[in-house]
């Protein structure tokens, strides 16, 4: 697993490859006014090398946990660790909450917990 | 850690503290103490999902002190009139009424609220959830009806519309309720084994029509969550209920293999559940303890059958 400063890192050198090529050619196109001269292979392998490492940073840089693609698979794992999935509120009902009774039932609970 | 992350990151992970008394407790006693810290001036939008989870846990808990001082810095925040606030406050007086009479008297309040602006949502709910709590559940369905009349996409009023008609005993009614909140959301798998239970109770045991319905709904919960317990508990309770009624090789149209395959399936993953659920395997830490006892009691009873 990649950290997040080992990520950044390379985020960070990309960015830097790539403003550094983009310097290149514009300097390239002052100097060859004219001329046939296309830009130097160099500067064309710094831009290319610099995109796809800024890329694989961005994509490394991503501290979220990934969350499986499936439906089924996805809630079923909130199921598992959580006891309760994205639909939990329609049992739970918080707008109709019966504070009494859930007042009465801890009330209960403490008692026999004691 | 500060405390604000604390609560953050518990309630993330217990994601309805109000459904077990011991999540309930834990927050009450944390409220004090992020009352009293300085996270707790941070305005922020989960600061205020914090109070209001606190409000409800301490309410819940009888700390109605802290409850009071979450419900002020909350009505402080976003002015007593805001409907969801004032939903709370309705919310602490009935936590906080000694007697019926200083119920009826929340509920005139609740009552006069209405009569200026009758689609007060929170509110609505309030006085609804009072009537029923007040036994009154005829006048409570006739709120209920009347406020799905206005806003007839609130899945959760549907919800609690079919739980009033299930504990007067219409399960029609009841069950037509949760193919609206099936409308709202396709996949609300719970509703599915929900839809299933009802359709279980309401055959009793005999009507085999009902029977093979409440086996579709159940099997269209598990297909929607691989890990569900009470949609393979369910599977396999009603599979089980048709085989040994029927004898025959088809049973509702369904052919009898099918029946058999969908309870063997069940009977897989619910020992599966039970045993990792029992190991405390990492990852399986949020089943229902007496959700599992139940399920093990179900697939011990049909291994007995099966050895006889």
């Amino acid at each position: 697993m990649f950290t997040s400063a080992k990520s950044a890192s390379i985020v960070s050198i990309s960015t830097l490859l790539l403003i550094h090529s983009c310097y290149s050619a514009y300097e390239h196109s002052l100097i060859s006014i004219g001329a046939k001269n296309s830009l130097p292979l160099d500067v064309t392998i710094e831009t290319l090398v610099s995109v796809f490492l800024l890329c694989v940073g961005i994509v490394l840089n991503n501290s979220q946990e990934l969350k499986p693609i499936s439906w089924s698979v996805w809630s079923g794992q909130l199921e598992r660790e959580r006891g309760s999935g994205p639909y939990g509120y329609l049992e739970e009902r918080l707008g109709f909450l019966d504070i009494r009774t859930k007042r009465a039932e801890f009330a209960k609970w403490a008692e026999s917990n004691e | 850690m500060a405390i604000l992350s604390t609560l953050l990151s518990y309630l993330s992970s217990h994601p309805s503290p109000l459904r077990l008394p011991q999540t309930s407790q834990y927050l009450s006693q944390q409220a004090p103490i992020f009352l009293s810290s300085s996270d707790s001036s941070k305005d922020t939008q989960e600061t205020w999902i914090v109070y209001e989870q606190l409000l409800l846990s301490c309410l819940r808990t009888g700390d109605d002190a802290s409850a009071k001082l979450c419900l002020e810095r909350l009505s402080d925040r976003f002015g007593r009139d805001s409907p969801r606030i004032s939903a709370l406050v309705g919310l602490y007086e009935e936590a906080a009424a000694k007697d019926v009479r200083e119920l009826e008297s929340v509920l005139k309040g609740y009552q006069d609220i209405l009569k200026e602006d009758p689609t007060n949502m929170p509110i609505e709910k309030r006085h609804i959830a009072l009537l029923a709590s007040l036994n009154r559940t005829e006048d409570a369905i006739k709120a209920l009806t009347a406020l799905l009349n206005h806003s007839p996409n609130d899945a959760e009023s549907w919800s609690q519309l079919s739980s009033l008609y299930y504990t007067q005993g219409m399960y029609p009614q009841a069950i037509f309720c949760l193919e609206e909140v099936l409308l709202i959301l396709p996949n609300a798998y719970n509703m599915f084994a929900r839809l299933g239970e009802i359709n279980y109770i309401s055959a009793q045991g005999t009507n085999m029509d009902g029977l093979i319905e409440s086996v579709k709904h159940f099997a269209r919960s598990v297909e929607l969550c691989e890990w569900y317990l009470r949609g393979w508990y369910g599977l396999k309770l009603v599979t089980g209920k048709i085989l040994e009624l029927n004898r025959a090789d088809k049973a509702g149209g369904i052919e009898r293999k099918k029946i058999e395959a969908l309870n063997e399936m069940a009977t897989k993953k619910l020992a599966e559940i039970v045993g990792k659920a029992n190991r405390r395997e990492r990852g399986w830490g949020g089943f229902d303890e007496a959700e599992v006892e139940a399920a093990k009691a179900l697939v011990d009873s049909s291994d007995v059958k099966t050895v006889r």
